[in-house]
């Protein structure tokens, strides 16, 4: 299984020459298998980048089918939506999975409101020409996609819950946990544990360097400290940083992947995007 | 009067290699009078720079005047991150076309639902206050005199003619030009054919837009698309240079500023955009800028170079 970082930022897209090594787009996570099966972590909008990619193959030619697993639908999760190319495609099948956000609304309903015309040209996702399939998640659950075992299981972000994804191919897992936030660093749930079980690779949510974690503790996002944690807990072989700081810099990056290697045996290192990763 | 451009790109933010130079961040400019008071167009990506900006300049809370095109979600999705609405005591109007202001709240208020953002509006610590625009029906925010004006842009949209300080500036974006397509409230699968009436609506904006832009300094224009583009998506509501120098060419504007670029453009393209533009803008007497991320801009007076903000960004 083959994992290519397509968006790495979390919360607001940042352009500039501070963010061009480790990258501005937001959250898009690209999983193949060997086997050429595909599958699709979160719309930012660095699945914008991904979209050009994707219009050379048979997603230009209206044969394209792609799962995309939703965390959630806050914004940055979902902003490239609008935007990526093979949704105009007739032909192309595109299952879009995700839970019901806590609010009440439906995850339909949701993408439907982020369509809607006041903000959206599209005006539905009804005149998106490929065929869309919205399919709710409810974790803990197990989802059937081509190719991949997924496994689910909520997990705490601020006030709200958002899904995490363990995804196994060719022998092979990563664990998704971005927008996570524990009421215990040191003590994270068991449910966590047994989702980056003996992980391959795990995809953590530091958004905060950890002498800025206090001032935004409650807000929803871990320090790099708490994937160390639960990376040395679970037995996970590598622990890959996301969903970086809009106003973390490349060098402030560099500096937090240096502190957070020095305090664990666990191999770090800082998701980049457009970098590819053989799991 | 001097304008601030802190995003300049259309539709969505690019950030990356290709666009450190023009710019990633979409739709945002600031205003500020010769007195230091400041209103800001669009809220973009943008905006959430600015906002940092406002902060650090700021001395306590201010009220901040905030004038949309329209809600598209590139015109309005730096708002929850504009720094200074987390502090308490701020005031933030926002002025936007819409049918009543209370629809205009709950639009504003709909990007912030729990669904798309952690913190709901009315939990934001500045005060909100929503005023509604109607085009030609023109009112003052301190000393900027403000005329909006309609657009031609899916769901609507409204440009801006500001007057201050004895000159003049206006924000015409998004819109289409007034020919082929007429946008109304439905989704356009592609062009559609205009009725008899189609025509007469989209002659009596364009007159409109030219008696409002005429004798204006700097025109900000909507110039998503080069003419090969525009020519493939004539319905996705965007001009092209060219239709915009012809519309300030007989407005007699003295200086356009290309904006709100395609996302696909990268720093190379806008370099052969702003040559080209550039030149045929000389041929007709109109001066050309290609906006930037960072370009500050003094209305009134022609410049040698705007004012870059770092010496990395801007053309090679």
């Amino acid at each position: 299984m083959k994992i290519r970082f397509w968006g790495v930022r979390g919360s607001f897209a940042m352009s500039g020459r501070e963010y061009l090594r480790y990258g501005g787009n937001t959250t898009s996570v690209e999983l193949v298998t060997n086997a050429g099966e595909r599958l699709l972590i979160d719309l930012g909008t660095g699945a914008t980048e991904l979209a050009k990619q994707l219009m050379g193959s048979e997603f230009g030619k209206g044969q394209g089918k792609l799962p995309i697993l939703l965390s959630h639908t806050h914004l940055d999760h979902i902003q490239g939506l609008p935007f990526f190319t093979p949704f105009f495609i007739k032909g192309n099948e595109i299952r879009i999975l995700g839970a019901d956000p806590n609010s009440g609304s439906s995850l339909e309903t949701t993408l439907q409101n982020q369509l809607a015309p006041h903000y959206s040209p599209l005006n539905g996702l009804e005149n998106l020409a490929a065929g869309v399939s919205i399919e709710t998640v409810r974790p803990p659950a197990t989802i059937s996609v081509p190719g991949f075992e997924v496994r689910t299981h909520a997990v705490p972000h601020g006030s709200m819950w958002t899904t995490a994804y363990r995804i196994s191919a060719d022998g092979k897992t990563v664990t998704y946990l971005s927008d996570v936030e524990y009421a215990n660093l040191d003590e994270p749930p068991a449910e966590v544990l047994a989702l980056a079980k003996d992980a391959d690779l795990l995809i953590h949510d530091a958004m905060h360097a950890d002498h800025d974690y206090e001032l935004r503790r409650g807000w929803g996002h871990s320090p790099a400290r708490a994937g160390v944690v639960v990376a040395e807990r679970a037995g996970a072989k590598k622990l890959a940083l996301f969903h970086h700081s809009p106003d973390a810099t490349d060098e402030m990056i560099d500096e937090v992947v240096q502190r957070t290697s020095a305090r664990t045996a666990v191999p770090v290192f800082a998701a980049a995007e457009g970098s590819y990763l053989d799991v | 009067m001097q304008i601030t451009f802190w995003g300049v790109r259309g539709s969505y933010p690019v950030p990356g290699a290709a666009t450190v130079r023009y710019g990633g961040q979409t739709s945002c400019v600031e205003a500020r009078s010769a007195k230091g008071e400041c209103v800001i167009v669009d809220a973009g990506t943008g905006m959430r720079a600015l906002g940092n900006k406002l902060m650090r300049e700021a001395n306590g809370p201010q009220k901040y005047n905030v004038l949309l095109s329209h809600v598209h979600w590139d015109h309005i999705q730096g708002l929850p991150f504009f720094s200074p609405a987390y502090v308490p005591g701020t005031r933030i109007a926002i002025h936007a076309l819409l049918t009543a202001a209370d629809e205009l709240n709950s639009v504003i208020g709909g990007i912030t639902r729990h669904e798309f953002f952690p913190m709901p509006l009315e939990s934001v610590p500045a005060a909100f206050d929503f005023h509604q625009v109607e085009p030609g029906v023109e009112f003052d925010l301190g000393s900027f005199h403000v005329t909006p004006i309609a657009l031609n842009h899916p769901f609507g949209s409204v440009g801006y003619r500001l007057d201050c300080d004895g000159s003049s500036w206006a924000y015409v974006a998004d819109t289409a030009p007034f020919d082929q397509v007429i946008h109304k409230q439905h989704f356009l699968k592609g062009p559609e054919p205009l009725s008899a009436d189609d025509k007469v609506s989209l002659e009596a904006m364009r007159d409109a837009l030219l008696r409002r832009l005429e004798g204006v300094d700097t025109v900000v224009y909507d110039t998503h698309f080069l003419p090969e583009e525009y020519a493939k998506f004539p319905h996705y509501g965007h001009s092209t240079p060219d239709q915009a120098l012809e519309i300030c060419a007989e407005a007699n504007v003295r200086r356009l500023v290309l904006y709100h670029h395609a996302p696909s453009h990268s720093d190379e393209q806008m370099d052969q955009i702003a040559a080209r533009y550039l030149a045929k803008g000389e041929a007709v007497g109109i001066e050309v800028l290609t906006s930037f991320e960072g370009m500050t801009l003094p209305i009134g007076r022609k410049v040698d170079a705007p004012e870059r903000t770092n010496p990395g960004v801007g053309p090679a």
